[in-house]
């Protein structure tokens, strides 16, 4: 075992063997040549190249289990690999100075004009409206210029992913509340689509518009969202997540096994969005651009919505209950019912994708509905950076983009190995997320300094080692 | 159901349950001493289920070999299997965990590496090893060897019982009365002072997750022995036995045994009533009951006094 | 820190990996080109599947381009939906927008098939499923959509027909997967068995079950005389082991996800007297379905799978068609539809034609079973149940 302490006793024990006894203490301080931080690099960058060489190699079959393994490992491959680490460690090592100081050199251009835009940005009003427009513009008319598939990823993947981020954000970005079951809501939501429009077996007692099912279905996942949240709220974090979860696996099998009420495995068909006011009607057909405009819209609207929520009485009390629930709970916050609103909102939000997905794709079947896409969609908002509305959009449309992008360079079926890989280097590197928000960076900075937790789902007080 | 229906069934449960418990305790360790939720423990077993099945394929002749020779071979699997696990765990702990612990790193961001460190194991396995599940080598013939209340257990069944007790023994032993196992109970009731008091809590960290490694390899091994080994095959037993730490009292080596045990039973009795659609309904249902009656699981959280 | 630093040194080897596995795929030359697409599962959960039908109509083109007589080459496009409906209409439209792409084969599920025939049919290309079973696709006016399958209606009436009338079972238990395939498979079995007068006990076992020792206790309390199960091998080869170990003895029928030499390694010799359907005639005895499977064998280094040798043939179909087109003049998108509605082609496992809807014609379901190592062919199902 590794208690210092007990080595030192066992030094008493080695001594007369060893021809100049050494202190306990100096035997504790020594430190071998394999431990000095050179030779650990060296030994961390080869691990590096031979996963890079199982990463790159072969593609193995069940016919011969070996085959890969063994093409990996015997291939010249591998030796590329190898002096490609040991040729970086080289440089790393031997020529640190020079190349530290062309990094520096590159940094200090760099920062100056950098430092100027920001101070521009952070002090006229106009600047950024402007750029924000301008943003706006871009996004709502840019996609006109992409190929059709890259629409069709746009709309189907995209832009419902984003909603669902957004709402994800509320829940666990402001609230702190680890929610792993969310794509259960968007499931409720589909299915109410279907149900409503009459392309369920049981029949609804009004078949409705698909507009018109929105506001049911927002109330169908705030209902579900208090009626899950409210025993369960009182969970602690982890508690909460499993919990989560396995109302996500409830609702995925009940969607899958209920053939006479969701026709099961079989799926849906579901009627597309249109609009028949009597003078003007208009109906969402095949082309992916109407409804990408559509949900452009949903996610404005959330977005202004969700913002004016954050600089509230609401969105203050939920940054009391993430960052010390008892504190805040002892100050005279709420602290149940305002997690449970942040959970129905999120739910709503959820509900509302859902509605607009089924919408879109006309038929879906409980499989787009996997638990696989509640973490997925947990990986989207971190990743941006949970609590800061620019990070979760990046986050979510820069990771769903990737693997479709990634489907050109790489094997189709390893694209979430990279993505996976991605997922662990980011963490490593930027814990706070591509584009933090201001508030939770300094919550991360004062966790590192060992001040306080970072979040109700951050570390314990002194559990940390 | 019938009685003679109700023991084959139960029967069943215990066994697979008894698998459940053997994942579990890899949470559960994890937890106690980081307060981690180990996401990438399903692709640890995993690998186990590849290590074994690889060390056998080298191995074993053409035929089924009879006598000592298959005890052997199913100690070698469980070996080799664990030996990969332990591994992987390992290697997991290094890469992707370590940096997080060294600038504290709230548990969210843990859990994102772990769900990445996930989806890169698994997809790296399937690139490995071909995406077609495979049978273990038969190590011997699977015949019926015992009786309880009329209810005929398999070599297969028994073997599995058989080691995941000696597991669960062997591991709370190792736990409560070795050297090694008051580190971990010492790290996880309070790094700072396990720290202060000379324990080196880098190493403890490492050797815990070898340790919830090695067992989740075995259990791999057993597993793939029951059904087969392919790349996908952690992702649900990992979420029933995480289901399975919490609901024990995730932290709490022995709730995790007892409450892996549950949930095989619950839901091989689910199947046995309602059908195998149903399996996982049962065994959420009673998971979320039981934490709106206990909120800390059945045993309760009791990190640190595992004993 | 010293996992940083490591991240900071690993950005030249990703640059090196990119640079690595980014090449390959050079340029076809000169000459005319065509492209088949095929749409189906090439990531995901069930990328095993599509992978079969990948290689299976990578080999056609090969052999095609290898062969010499074309004048011209084919080039193939993958384009994945990884199995999903919701994908299934951006990689439909991948393959439409790419505009030297004359077919497509596939989408290989049902759910993908029903969202993206609509934008194949829009766009005029023609959709070649050799794998999308669901009944009522070629019901619902997809102008594009031909399927190079006989429907699960066929296949199930030929297990219920064999079921009632040669095994003359009384109580048959009905297993399905909980996929878009199994169900539907399942639902005819039954409804047929049940309008020739037989019990049955319908349970579902969803795909990669951990445990299959429940399931198969399921099967045995009923104490039927008969189970049909409607899956795929991978699990139909540990159902049958433990089906085995509960003591089931009686008739063990399964359909084509089945019929694959890959159920035989996965179950042992649980497998043994099973009986499989499948739309496909007697392929083992053919010379030239040998000669496939060892080309195949030799090229991915596997055995050919489910649905392999059905994808073959498809693309092999439309290369004759294009090559027909080809000399007549050049190839557009809707004159080769209406050439493949037309057309005739003998393939490896069955002949192909289409009825107006674009159904397949063919009908016949044969049956095999499984004796020793091998699948052997017993006949075609109506000469057997009589």
């Amino acid at each position: 075992m590794s208690i210092k302490t007990s080595s030192a006793e066992g030094a008493g024990q080695d001594s007369p063997s060893t021809t100049a006894p050494l202190s306990a203490a100096a035997r504790l301080r020594r430190v071998r040549w394999y431990q000095e931080p050179r030779w650990r690099r060296l030994g961390a960058l080869l691990a590096l190249a031979v996963t890079l060489r199982l990463m790159t190699g072969e593609e193995g079959t069940t016919q011969d289990l070996f085959l890969a393994l063994r093409e990996d490992f015997t291939g010249v491959g591998l030796w590329v690999w190898l002096a490609i680490a040991v040729a970086v460690w080289a440089v790393r090592e031997f020529l640190a100075d020079q190349t530290s100081s062309a990094v520096e050199g590159t940094k200090k251009v760099s920062a100056g004009p950098l430092e100027r835009v920001r101070q521009v940005w952070s002090a006229d009003k106009r600047v950024r409206m402007g750029v924000l427009t301008a943003v706006l513009a871009l996004v709502v008319f840019g996609p006109l210029g992409v190929e059709r598939y890259w629409q069709q990823v746009l709309v189907d993947q995209i832009a419902i992913f984003v909603l669902l981020a957004i709402g994800l954000n509320v829940v666990i970005g402001w609230a702190g509340l680890l929610d792993l079951g969310f794509i259960a809501f968007f499931a409720i939501g589909a299915y109410s689509a279907a149900y409503w429009t009459g392309s369920l077996p049981v029949q609804p007692p009004v078949a409705l518009n698909n507009f018109l099912v929105l506001p049911i279905a927002v109330l169908t996942c705030l209902v579900a969202g208090v009626i899950l949240g409210a025993p369960t709220l009182r969970l602690r974090g982890d508690y909460l997540a499993i919990v989560t979860l396995g109302f996500h696996e409830i609702v995925y099998l009940m969607a899958k096994n209920a053939d006479g009420v969701t026709e099961g495995a079989r799926g849906v068909k579901v009627d597309r969005f249109s609009i028949d006011l009597g003078f003007f009607s208009y109906e969402w057909k095949l082309d992916p651009m109407p409804y990408y405009w559509l949900l452009v819209v949903f996610i404005v609207l959330a977005i202004f919505l969700f913002l004016r929520l954050e600089h509230s009485k609401v969105g203050r009390a939920w940054t009391a209950i993430r960052e010390d629930e008892v504190a805040a709970a002892a100050t005279g916050v709420p602290t149940v019912r305002y997690k449970l609103m942040a959970f129905a909102i999120g739910a709503s939000t959820s509900g509302v994708a859902g509605v607009a997905y089924a919408s879109k794709v006309g038929y879906f079947n409980p499989e787009n509905f996997a638990i696989l896409l509640s973490i997925l969609v947990l990986a989207y908002v971190i990743f941006g950076g949970m609590g800061s509305i620019p990070g979760v959009l990046f986050g979510a449309a820069f990771l769903v983009w990737l693997p479709e992008y990634l489907r050109e360079w790489v094997d189709p079926k390893d694209r979430y190995m990279y993505l996976g890989a991605l997922l662990v280097i980011m963490m490593i590197y930027r814990p706070q997320g591509v584009l933090p928000s201001r508030r939770r960076k300094r919550e991360l900075r004062m966790a590192e300094a060992g001040v306080g937790g970072a979040d109700a789902t951050g570390p314990a007080e002194g559990r940390q080692p | 159901m019938s009685l003679s229906e109700f023991w084959d069934f139960l029967v069943l449960g215990v066994v697979l349950g008894s698998l459940y418990a053997v994942i579990a305790i890899g949470y559960t360790l994890v937890y106690g001493v980081l307060q981690l939720l180990n996401f990438a423990h399903s692709e640890v077993f995993m690998f186990g289920g590849y290590g074994g099945l690889l060390a056998l394929t080298a191995l074993i002749p053409e035929s089924t070999p009879s006598g000592m020779g298959s005890v052997a071979y199913v100690l070698i699997g469980m070996l080799a299997g664990a030996a990969l696990g332990g591994a992987v765990a390992f290697g997991l702990e290094r890469v992707a965990y370590r940096p997080l612990r060294r600038h504290r790193a709230p548990r969210l961001v843990f859990l994102i590496t772990a769900i990445g460190a996930s989806f890169f194991l698994y997809n790296l396995a399937g690139k490995l090893f071909g995406r077609n599940p495979l049978p273990m080598p038969s190590m011997y013939e699977n015949k019926k060897v015992l009786s309880v209340f009329g209810a005929e257990l398999t070599i297969t069944q028994v073997l599995i019982l058989v080691s995941a007790v000696a597991m669960m023994v062997g591991l709370d032993y190792v736990v409560n009365r070795t050297k090694m196992g008051s580190g971990i109970r010492a790290v996880a009731q309070d790094p700072e002072v396990a720290s202060l008091m000379g324990v080196d809590i880098d190493k403890v960290v490492s050797r815990t997750f070898v340790l919830g490694g090695l067992l989740g390899g075995a259990a791999g091994f057993l597993f793939g022995t029951n059904s087969q080994v392919w790349y996908t095959m952690g992702f649900l037993p990992g979420i029933t036995a995480f289901a399975a730490a919490v609901l024990g009292g995730i932290g709490n080596v022995r709730g995790a045994m007892l409450g892996g045990l549950m949930l095989g039973v619950v839901e091989t009795m689910t199947v046995g009533l309602w059908g195998d659609d149903w399996r996982y309904v049962g065994a959420f249902v009673v998971l979320v009951l039981v934490l709106m009656v206990r909120p800390t699981g059945i045993l309760g959280e009791r990190v640190g006094r595992t004993a | 820190m010293l996992n940083k630093t490591i991240v900071k040194l690993a950005i030249p080897m990703a640059v090196g990996a990119l640079a690595l596995t980014g090449c390959g795929g050079g340029d076809s030359g000169s000459g005319d080109a065509y492209k088949i697409a095929f749409q189906g599962p090439l990531s995901g959960d069930n990328v095993q599947l599509g992978q079969n039908m990948e290689n299976g109509i990578k080999l056609a083109i090969d052999q095609a381009n290898a062969g010499g007589d074309l004048g011209f080459e084919v080039e193939y496009v993958p384009v994945d939906d990884q199995g999903l409906p919701d994908k299934a209409t951006a990689a439909a439209q991948k393959a439409i927008d790419d505009e030297s792409v004359v077919a497509v084969i596939g989408p290989a599920f049902s759910g993908p098939a029903d969202t993206a025939a609509e934008v194949y049919g829009a766009a005029g290309l023609v959709a070649l499923s050799s794998s999308a079973t669901r009944p009522d696709l070629t019901t619902k006016g997809y102008e594009t959509f031909l399927r190079a399958v006989p429907n699960d209606s066929a296949q199930g009436a030929g297990m219920a027909k064999y079921l009632s009338g040669k095994v003359k079972a009384e109580k048959v238990v009905v297993v399905d997967d909980k996929t878009d395939y199994g169900i539907g498979l399942a639902d005819v079995a039954e409804k047929d068995l049940k309008a020739a007068g037989v019990e049955v006990v319908r349970q579902s076992v969803p795909q990669k079950t951990p445990d299959y020792s429940a399931a198969a206790k399921n099967v045995t309390k009923n104490k039927p005389d008969a189970l049909v199960y409607a899956g795929y091998y991978q699990d139909a080869g540990p159902f049958a082991k433990k089906l085995k170990e509960a003591g089931f003895d009686g008739v063990a029928m399964s359909g084509d996800g089945t019929n694959d030499a890959q159920f035989i390694q996965l179950a042992g010799d649980a497998s043994d007297g099973w009986l499989l359907t499948c739309p496909c005639t007697d392929a083992t005895k053919e010379d030239a379905t040998k000669k496939f499977a060892a080309d195949y064998e030799k090229e991915f280094k596997q055995a050919p799978g489910t649905y392999s040798a059905e994808s073959y043939d498809a693309a092999m179909m439309i290369i004759e068609e294009i090559k027909k087109l080809h000399e007549d003049g050049g190839v557009e998108r809707q004159a080769l539809v209406d050439a493949l509605r037309a057309a005739k082609y003998k393939g490896l496992t069955k002949e192909f034609s289409f009825d107006d809807k674009g159904e397949f014609t063919n009908q016949t379901i044969y049956l095999y079973q499984v004796k020793g190592e091998g699948i052997e062919y017993q006949g075609s199902v109506d000469e057997l149940a009589g």
